[in-house]
C-alpha cells in the first residue's frame, strides 16, 4: 500500500448511473442503427463492472458515452447523480485505457504518465512524485526514459494503465486493453489490473468480448446483445443462472436440451430429460405441459457414472481435460471430462456410462414471444 | 478462484431493457443534446473557410460567371471551330505526349531506384537529379534548351551543324517532361516500395517467370499509380505556362494564348472564355487523378514487406534499365551545367567568355529587388500556408462538421485550378475595392495603386497555390494516427486546443516540415498566376526570368535560376533545422509518412 491509495481513499469511490440510455447511428446507407438500444445500469462506487458481448453489441459505444466521445441520443449518465451531458470529456476526469493504448509516441513513458498530471496544477515536485509512485504501482520503475516503441506490448499496456490511473480518476475506463497481448501475457496482466483496481478501489468499467476475462475481474458482469442488456449480475449467478440462451451460450458452453414440463415447483420444475423425470432448478414463469430448455454445462456430464448411456461421435484429446461430443438418443452433447485419468479415455464409436446432476442444471425462462 | 467478494450488493444493480413507466427527467433527456464545440475549433473552420471562399472559390467563380455571359457564346464558338480550334488541339496533344513521357521516365527512374541493383552512388545521384526540377523555376531547362538545341544552339548547331527549330512541340515535350516527371517519380518509387515482395514470390513459386511476374503481378498493382501520376502531369503540362511563353514558337497552347489576350489585348471576356475552356478538362482530369491516387494508396497498405524485393538480375535488361536512366540523367545534367556555366558567361554560344557581370546585375543592380521581394513574400506565406494547410487537414480528418469534403475540396482547387486563371481570377475580383455600403470591406489588391503594391495578392496566391500540398501531406499523416491517441489526451483532461498542440503537432511534425519546405519551392518557382500580378513595386524572380529571355539577356536568366535555386536549397535547410531538429528517428513507425506532394 503506499501513501496514494489512502488519498484516494478521502473521497468516496464514485457511483455511476446509466438511466435509459440510447445512442442512434446513422449508417453509410443512411438508415438508423441502434448501437445501444434504453441500457440502465447502477454501478455501485468501487465496484469492477464488466460489458460483455460479441463485436457489434454496443459494449464500447457505451463505455464511449460514459468517457463523453459519444453523445447519447437520449438518457442520462449520472456520476455521484450528477449529469453528465454538459461535460466535455476532458472535463469528466475518468482514465481511459485505450485498446490500441494510443501512447504518445513522441513522449517518454515518464511523460506519457505525467501528461495528464501536469494539467492538473500540481507543483512539480507533486507531479514527479505522482508519476513515480504510479509508475511503481504498475511495476515499471526505472523504464520512464523509455520511448514507447522501446517497450514490449505488456510493458506499453502497463505504461496506458499507469497513465490513466495517474489522474486519480473518479471512474476507470477499459476498452478492451488485453486483446493485443499473446494469452500467458493476458492471464498475468489481468491479475495485475485486478489487484491494482482493488487497491485503489476506483470504480472501473471494463469491455471485453473474452467472457473469461470478464468472471475473473468483476464484480458485476454486464451481458450485452444488439445493444440490449440481456443479463447483469455478479459473474457466478451469470454462469449458474443465465436469463436468456444467448447468455448461456455466450458465457462458457452450453448443452441445450427441450423437455416436457410435467410439474412446476417453487423455483423447480419437474422435467422430462433424456427419457428420465427429474427436478431442475428453473425460472419462473413455466406451465406444466410446455417444453422447457435446460442448460447442461459440459463440465457438468459426468463421463463414466453409471445412470444414461451414449455413444462417442467424437474425442479430442486436450492434455488435462477430453472433449467428447455423445449422442444421446437424438440429441447430441458436449462432454467435458477432467478427470479422464481415472476412467480412461474413449474411442469414437464406444457405448459409455454418463450421468449428470439436476440440481446442477437449470431451466431458462420460457421465451415470450412479444406480440 | 481467490477472488474477496466485497460488500457490492448484486441488488442494486438495476437493470431494464422494457419500456416501463418515464421517469419525469428523461422527457427532457429524449433530446439529443450537441456538445458545445471548442471555440479554438470554430475559429479555425471560420478562418479557413473565409480563406477558401474568397482567396479561392471567388476569383474562380468571377472567371466562369464573366465566360458564362451571352456576348461569350460567339467567342466560345470562335475557340471550339476551325481553325481557331488547333489551339484548343495544341492543348491536348501537349498534355498528352508532356504526360506519356514524363510518366514514362518516372516509371523508369522510379524501377531503377527500387529494383535494378546498381552502385549506391549511382542510385544517389540519378534520385537528386530527378528532384532537382522540383527546386528551379518551371522553365529553367526552356532556356537552357534554347542554348544547346536552339536554331543557334551549341550542340545542334555549332557543333553538329544542324539548322533545327526546338521551339514548338518537340522542345516543349523534352522540357515539360524532365521539369514535371519528378512528382510521378516520387510517388511511384514509394508505391514500388510498398508493394509486398511476397507478392512477387508467390507468383513465382506458382511457375511464373521473371516477366511474367512482372508483368502480370507487378505492373497491375502500379497501374493505379501510373495512371495517377499520367492524369497530374497532364493537368500540370495543361496549366504550365512559362515553357511555352519561352519555347513554344508558333505552337500555342491554351495558356499562352490567354496570356495574350489578358496582357497583350486587355480581352477579359476573350480571357475569360480561354480561361473556361482550360479549366474544365483540368479539374475533370485533376479530381480523377486525386481518385486513382487514393486507390493506389490502397494498394500500398498491403502490409509490411516481410522478404525483399525482386531485383532485376538479368544483365541485357539491367544495363538497358541503367542506360536509359543515366541517358536521361546526363541530359538533365547537361541542361543544369549549361544554367550554371551560362551564369558565368556573357552570351553563351556566342561570346563566350567568363564575367561576373550576370550576377552583379542581379544581385547589386536592378535585379536585387526581385530577388528580396520574392524571398520575403515566399518566407511569409510558407509558415501561413502551411499552417493552414494542417489546420485544414485536422478539421477535414478528425472535423465532425457538415462539409467537410466541401473544404478540402475548395483548398485543393488551389492546385487544381491552373494558376492562370487565379491571375486573371484575382484581376477581375480584386481590381477594384469590394465596397458594402460605401464601406471598403477588401481594398484594391492588384493593378496599379493596389494596396501594398499588389504583394498582397501575391501573397494570397502563394499561399493558394501552396496549402494544398501541406492539406495533402498532413490529411496523409493524420489518417495514420490512430484518434484514439488524440481522445486518450482528451480523456486526461487536455483541450482540443491543448491536444493539437502537444499531441497531434509534434506526431505530424515530418509531414508539416514537408509541407513547408513545399511551400517555399512552389512559392519561388510560381509563375503562371503572379505574372498577370506583379507590378513595377512588386518583382518577382520568374517573371524578370522571363523577361530577360525575352529580351536574349540569357546571361542574367541563368544568374536568376542559379540564385534561386540556391535560396530554396538554403531556405529547405533551414527549415529542416529549425523544425526537424527535434523530429526523432525511433519514433513509431506508423505514424511516419513520405513527403506528399
Amino acid at each position: 500500500m503506499t501513501g496514494r491509495s489512502s488519498a484516494t481513499a478521502s473521497t468516496a469511490p464514485a457511483t455511476l448511473q446509466l438511466e435509459r440510455v440510447t445512442k442512434r447511428f446513422r449508417s453509410p446507407e443512411g438508415s438508423d442503427v441502434l448501437a445501444v438500444d434504453d441500457v440502465t445500469l447502477e454501478l455501485p462506487g468501487g465496484s469492477f463492472v464488466t460489458l460483455l458481448g460479441p463485436s457489434g453489441c454496443g459494449k464500447t459505444t457505451t463505455l464511449r458515452m460514459i468517457a463523453g466521445f459519444e453523445t447519447p441520443s437520449s438518457g442520462r449518465i449520472l456520476l455521484d447523480g450528477s449529469d453528465l451531458a454538459r461535460l466535455t470529456p476532458d472535463k469528466r476526469g475518468m482514465g481511459m485505457v485505450f485498446q490500441s493504448y494510443a501512447l504518445f509516441p513522441h513522449l517518454t513513458v515518464f511523460d506519457n504518465v505525467a501528461y495528464g498530471v501536469r494539467l492538473r496544477g500540481h507543483s512539480a515536485r507533486e507531479m514527479r512524485a505522482i508519476v513515480e509512485r504510479t509508475l511503481d504501482l504498475v511495476n515499471l520503475r526505472g523504464l520512464g526514459q523509455r520511448r514507447p516503441s522501446e517497450l514490449s506490448g505488456g510493458q506499453q499496456q502497463r505504461v496506458a494503465l499507469a497513465r490513466a490511473m495517474a489522474i486519480e480518476p473518479r471512474v476507470l475506463l477499459f476498452d478492451e486493453p488485453l486483446s493485443n497481448l499473446d494469452a500467458k501475457l493476458r492471464l498475468s496482466l489481468r491479475g495485475e489490473i485486478r489487484r491494482i483496481q482493488q487497491q485503489l478501489g476506483t470504480t472501473s468499467v471494463y469491455v471485453t468480448h473474452d467472457q473469461a476475462e470478464a468472471m475473473a475481474l468483476s464484480d458485476l458482469v454486464v451481458v450485452m446483445n444488439a445493444g440490449r442488456v440481456e443479463q447483469a449480475g455478479h459473474p457466478d449467478v451469470v454462469y449458474r443462472r443465465p436469463m436468456t440462451r444467448f447468455v448461456a451460450d455466450f458465457i462458457g458452453r452450453a448443452n441445450f436440451v427441450d423437455g416436457t414440463v410435467l410439474g412446476v415447483g417453487p423455483q423447480t420444475l419437474d422435467v422430462s430429460l433424456f427419457g428420465i423425470v427429474v427436478s431442475v432448478p428453473a425460472a419462473p414463469g413455466h406451465r406444466a405441459g410446455s417444453e422447457a430448455t435446460v442448460v447442461l454445462r459440459p463440465e457438468l456430464v459426468r463421463v463414466g457414472q453409471a445412470g444414461l448411456r451414449a455413444r462417442v461421435l467424437a474425442s479430442t484429446f486436450l492434455g488435462p481435460l477430453v472433449e467428447y461430443e455423445l449422442a444421446v438418443g437424438d440429441q447430441v452433447l458436449l462432454a467435458v471430462d477432467s478427470d479422464w485419468m481415472s476412467h480412461g479415455l474413449h474411442a469414437v464409436g464406444d457405448e459409455i456410462d454418463w450421468s449428470f446432476i439436476p440440481e446442477h442444471t437449470y431451466a431458462l425462462p420460457p421465451v415470450v414471444v412479444s406480440g | 478462484m481467490p477472488r474477496g467478494r466485497r460488500s457490492i450488493d448484486p441488488a442494486r444493480i438495476v437493470v431494464s431493457t422494457t419500456s416501463g413507466a418515464v421517469p419525469p427527467h428523461s422527457i427532457a433527456a429524449a433530446r439529443p443534446r450537441r456538445r458545445a464545440i471548442d471555440p479554438a475549433i470554430a475559429i479555425a473552420l471560420v478562418v479557413a473557410v473565409a480563406f477558401v471562399l474568397i482567396a479561392i472559390v471567388w476569383p474562380v467563380l468571377m472567371v466562369v460567371g464573366t465566360a458564362l455571359s451571352a456576348d461569350a457564346i460567339p467567342i466560345f464558338q470562335r475557340y471550339l471551330r476551325p481553325p481557331q480550334n488547333q489551339i484548343l488541339i495544341n492543348t491536348v496533344v501537349l498534355g498528352v505526349v508532356v504526360a506519356t513521357v514524363g510518366t514514362a521516365i518516372a516509371f523508369l527512374f522510379a524501377f531503377v531506384q527500387v529494383r535494378v541493383p546498381a552502385p549506391r552512388p549511382i542510385k544517389t545521384t540519378l534520385h537528386v537529379l530527378a528532384l532537382l526540377p522540383i527546386v528551379s523555376p518551371p522553365f529553367a531547362l526552356a532556356i537552357a534548351a534554347i542554348s544547346l538545341f536552339g536554331r543557334s544552339g551549341i550542340i545542334t548547331r555549332d557543333l553538329l551543324g544542324l539548322r533545327v527549330d526546338i521551339y514548338g512541340l518537340p522542345g516543349l515535350t523534352l522540357v515539360m517532361s524532365l521539369s514535371f516527371f519528378p512528382v510521378a517519380y516520387v510517388s511511384l518509387a514509394g508505391l514500388m516500395r510498398s508493394l509486398d515482395p511476397a507478392l512477387d514470390e508467390a507468383a513465382a513459386n506458382l511457375g511464373s517467370s521473371r516477366w511474367r511476374v512482372f508483368r502480370t503481378v507487378t505492373l497491375p498493382l502500379l497501374l493505379p499509380g501510373m495512371a495517377s501520376g499520367f492524369l497530374l502531369l497532364f493537368v500540370e503540362a495543361l496549366a504550365d505556362l512559362g515553357n511555352p511563353l519561352v519555347l513554344g514558337g508558333n505552337f500555342t497552347v491554351l495558356s499562352s494564348r490567354l496570356y495574350i489576350a489578358i496582357i497583350g489585348e486587355y480581352n477579359m471576356l476573350s480571357g475569360s472564355v480561354l480561361a473556361v475552356l482550360l479549366l474544365v478538362p483540368s479539374l475533370i482530369v485533376y479530381f480523377v487523378h486525386r481518385y486513382y491516387a487514393e486507390r493506389a494508396s490502397v494498394v500500398s497498405v498491403t502490409g509490411k514487406p516481410t522478404g525483399r524485393l525482386t531485383e532485376v538480375t538479368g544483365r541485357p535488361a539491367r544495363y538497358a534499365l541503367l542506360g536509359a536512366a543515366m541517358a536521361v540523367a546526363g541530359l538533365i545534367t547537361l541542361l543544369y551545367l549549361t544554367i550554371l556555366l551560362g551564369s558565368f558567361t556573357k552570351l553563351l554560344g556566342v561570346d563566350n567568355s567568363f564575367t561576373l557581370k550576370n550576377y552583379e546585375a542581379v544581385l547589386f543592380g536592378y535585379g536585387i529587388q526581385a530577388v528580396q521581394d520574392t524571398t520575403l513574400l515566399a518566407s511569409i506565406a510558407t509558415p501561413l500556408a502551411g499552417l493552414l494547410g494542417i489546420i485544414i487537414a485536422f478539421l477535414v480528418v478528425r472535423g465532425r462538421f457538415i462539409g467537410r469534403g466541401g473544404l478540402d475540396f475548395g483548398t485543393m482547387l488551389g492546385v487544381a485550378v491552373p494558376g492562370t486563371i487565379f491571375g486573371i481570377g484575382y484581376l477581375m475580383a480584386f481590381n477594384v475595392p469590394t465596397q458594402i455600403a460605401g464601406f471598403t470591406v477588401f481594398p484594391k489588391l492588384t493593378g496599379g495603386a493596389a494596396v501594398l503594391g499588389g504583394a498582397l495578392a501575391i501573397l494570397m496566391v502563394f499561399v493558394v497555390r501552396s496549402a494544398p500540398g501541406g492539406l495533402r501531406a498532413g490529411t496523409a499523416s493524420l489518417q495514420q494516427i490512430d484518434p484514439s491517441i488524440e481522445e486518450a489526451s482528451v480523456s486526461l483532461g487536455a483541450n482540443q486546443t491543448q491536444t493539437f498542440r502537444k499531441i497531434v503537432l509534434p506526431l505530424i511534425k515530418p509531414a508539416f516540415l514537408s509541407g513547408l519546405i513545399y511551400s517555399f519551392a512552389r512559392s519561388m518557382t510560381a509563375i503562371s498566376a503572379i505574372i498577370f500580378l506583379t507590378t513595377p513595386q512588386t518583382r518577382i524572380m520568374t517573371q524578370q526570368i522571363l523577361n530577360e529571355t525575352d529580351a536574349a539577356r540569357y546571361g542574367n536568366a541563368y544568374a536568376y535560376c542559379v540564385i534561386l535555386i540556391l535560396i530554396v536549397l538554403a531556405a529547405m535547410g533551414l527549415l529542416t533545422v529549425l523544425v526537424g531538429s527535434t523530429v526523432r528517428s525511433d519514433r513509431n513507425p506508423s505514424v511516419e509518412l513520405a513527403a506528399n506532394r
